[in-house]
């Protein structure tokens, strides 16, 4: 495949260190992301993928591991210039369009806010302009501009925030659960508009969701997560074929679908990580099954998965 | 089939300072005996409305009915009085929410929020009441449901407060279940297990349940009939067949064909245009026809009636008039329809 973008390696993010709430939200993960891919995360709330996202992205200071950009170090110490051109780079959507707005500042100022911060306008014509611009990108009018957010509907306000991420030109783009808040009708509209604006501009996504059908269909490779632990790692269509750790398995044998006859006939697996029956000296890490396709196992796990999948 | 609930040309509107909006406009169906409806639509279609309406829930200083009637028991739910109201409520029509930690009182034991709709419906003791409250909790699938009893809703996970709310909503033993995007809220392993519960309950209890949600995943799950709301009226229903496999009505058809399936290859993903309609200024007409690229001249003038596909199964929609000109559905759903027995793109097999 193409070259990396990003490096993540052995990231750790724990909250209340050293205390007995301690919670390793995510724990040793490493995975890269290519250029011009989607990457989708999904598990259930809870196992890790928001903050994964977000350490990624510094909003949280990881507790170790490193994040690499085109090779270089994101969570070394930096200057603040060169803090921020990562910034710049790498840009998020919160899931509710709601929250993520300001209230209180006109659509104008929030689109401009990236623009203002890296001094990319020379002057207000052009400022205008280019978020004229991006709202006609992201299918709004520029009349929208010198409105409020709570004037606009959810789909519409999930536009403003893709238009605010786009404002500052980055390169990889964190999308966390976008359309959970949005009707179906509307969740169609914005992944459609994400993949367009992908094949425009070259971007990157990661985009962490739980609905696996929609994560299917606009990922190009798909990571489980389980407790803060990455489980399984391969390209969407093999993953949903061919799950291979227990937990993808009963994680794709729960997806309701719409199809009355698929869903009469369903068999519901379920996960219990007893299964694995670890002991202390099993070397228990993401192992690579076939080119592409990571799965966390032991050893021997690994032995088992390779000769089934050999006689199949 | 006995029918347990009618709704008979229901129309409720809410009054705003903005003006009137027509929430509900026209609503019809029943409710049989024993069987899962399901209510689908967008946010705003007024299918919680509507059930808020059965269950008189909706504020009286602004909601108001404006026609039909909710026969329930051979009474007419709009036209009780509060009192009346509370001894059905709860006891012969009960409701599960979204969400299970608002609907659950933060400071109260769940066995007391068990026993309280026993204790309020049933002339029991506060000790039977109890014995009740932990079998309940046993059914629904909760360990140790003695020491379950004394702990507070904070102490229980998204799934097992869902399950709690299913139990205190069975406590009577209601003829009619409403449950309002009940999983919703909750991961899909949860929500599997959530819906396994509530069917094996039905099957048990043998009551009636309208599931209302805007996963189409789930609906084919649970229902066994299913009805489409768009802008305050029902536009399509039938059973969870007809609706899937021959749908009529070119908002099912943008329903169904917007979400990926996982076998949806890389085409675009098909999109409905634009939004709702605002209830507040109702278009005349076909109230999707703005959206619809089927739209027929006569769908801004006249609001289509129902036509009868089959004895179960009508669509609100002009292009069934014998006159119609004949259109071709998108590809996903001539898809589905190859599937369907009666359809006239069937290709033989059985469904």
């Amino acid at each position: 495949m193409a070259e990396k973008l990003l490096e993540i390696k052995n990231l750790k993010q724990y909250f209340n260190i050293g205390k007995a709430n301690e919670v390793r939200a995510v724990d040793d993960i490493s995975f890269d992301i290519y250029k011009g891919e989607t990457l989708g995360l999904v598990g259930e709330s809870g196992c890790g993928k928001s903050t994964t996202g977000r350490s990624i992205i510094r909003l949280y200071d990881a507790t170790d591991g490193d994040v690499y950009y085109e090779g270089e170090n994101v969570h070394g110490k930096k200057s603040k210039q060169d803090l921020k051109k990562f910034n710049r780079k790498m840009q998020m959507i919160f899931q509710d369009p709601y929250a993520s707005l300001n209230q209180r500042m006109k659509v104008m100022d929030i689109i401009a806010e990236g623009i203002d911060i890296h001094g990319l306008a020379k002057n207000q014509t052009e400022r205008k302009k280019m978020v004229y611009d991006l709202l006609e990108t992201v299918g709004l009018n520029k009349e929208h501009a010198n409105r409020y957010p709570h004037e606009f509907s959810g789909g519409q306000r999930q536009r403003l925030g893709i238009a605010r991420a786009l404002a500052v030109d980055p390169d990889f783009i964190i999308a966390d659960e976008p359309i959970s808040a949005l009707d179906v009708s509307i969740q169609a509209q914005v992944v459609n508009l994400l993949k367009e604006l992908q094949e425009e501009k070259g971007l990157t996504f990661l985009f962490i969701a739980h609905d696996l059908s929609m994560v299917k269909y606009i990922s190009d490779r798909i990571g489980v997560m389980y407790f803060g632990k990455l489980v399984e790692l391969a390209p969407a269509e093999e993953l949903y074929n061919n799950p291979l750790h227990p937990y993808t398995q009963s994680l794709l044998s729960a997806i309701p679908l719409p199809d009355p006859n698929y869903e009469r006939n369903r068999v519901r697996k379920s996960y219990d990580p007893a299964v694995h029956d670890y002991n202390k000296a099993d070397d228990v890490r993401m192992r690579e099954i076939s080119p592409g396709h990571f799965v966390q196992c032991s050893e021997r796990e690994f032995e088992s998965i390779k000769a089934s999948s050999l006689t199949k | 089939m006995e029918k347990i609930l009618q709704v008979k040309d229901l129309e409720l509107s809410f009054n705003t300072q903005a003006g009137e909006v027509k929430a509900i406009r026209g609503v019809n169906f029943d409710l049989y005996k024993g069987e899962t409806l399901a209510i689908v639509g967008e946010s705003g279609s007024g299918k919680s409305v509507t059930t808020k309406s059965i269950m008189r829930l909706l504020p009286e200083s602004s909601a108001e009915f404006k026609n039909g009637e909710i026969l329930f028991g051979g009474r007419d739910l709009t036209k009780l009085s509060d009192k009346e109201m509370q001894k059905i409520r709860g006891k012969e029509i009960s409701m599960i929410f979204q969400d299970p930690m608002t609907s659950l009182n933060p400071t109260m034991p769940i066995g007391r929020q068990l026993t309280e709709p026993l204790l309020k419906h049933q002339k029991i003791s506060k000790n039977e009441a109890k014995k009740v409250a932990i079998d309940l909790l046993r059914l629904v699938g909760m360990p140790k449901p003695e020491l379950r009893m004394k702990q507070y809703p904070h102490q229980f996970s998204g799934g097992q407060r869902q399950r709690i709310v299913i139990a205190i909503s069975l406590a009577c033993n209601p003829k009619i279940l409403i449950a309002d995007e009940p999983t919703t809220a909750l991961d899909v392993t949860i929500q599997a297990q959530i819906l396994e519960l509530m069917k094996d309950l039905q099957k048990k209890i043998d009551t009636s349940i309208i599931f209302i949600t805007h996963d189409l995943g789930v609906v084919a799950n649970v229902a066994d009939r299913v009805a489409v709301m768009y802008g305050g009226k029902i536009v399509e229903i039938g059973t969870v067949d007809e609706i899937f496999y021959n749908p009529q009505h070119p908002y099912t058809w943008g329903l169904l064909s917007s979400m990926p399936s996982l076998d949806t290859e890389d085409a675009k993903l098909y999109a409905i245009p634009g939004t709702p309609p605002d209830l507040l200024d109702p278009p005349k007409g076909d109230a999707f026809a703005l959206r619809s690229e089927y739209a027929l001249s006569i769908d801004m003038e006249q609001n289509p009636p129902f036509f009868k596909v089959s004895d179960t199964h009508s669509a609100a929609t002009w292009l069934l008039h014998p006159d119609a000109p004949q259109v071709e559905p998108p590809v996903t759903v001539i898809e589905r329809m190859k599937k369907f027995p009666g359809s006239r793109y069937y290709e033989g097999g059985a469904v």
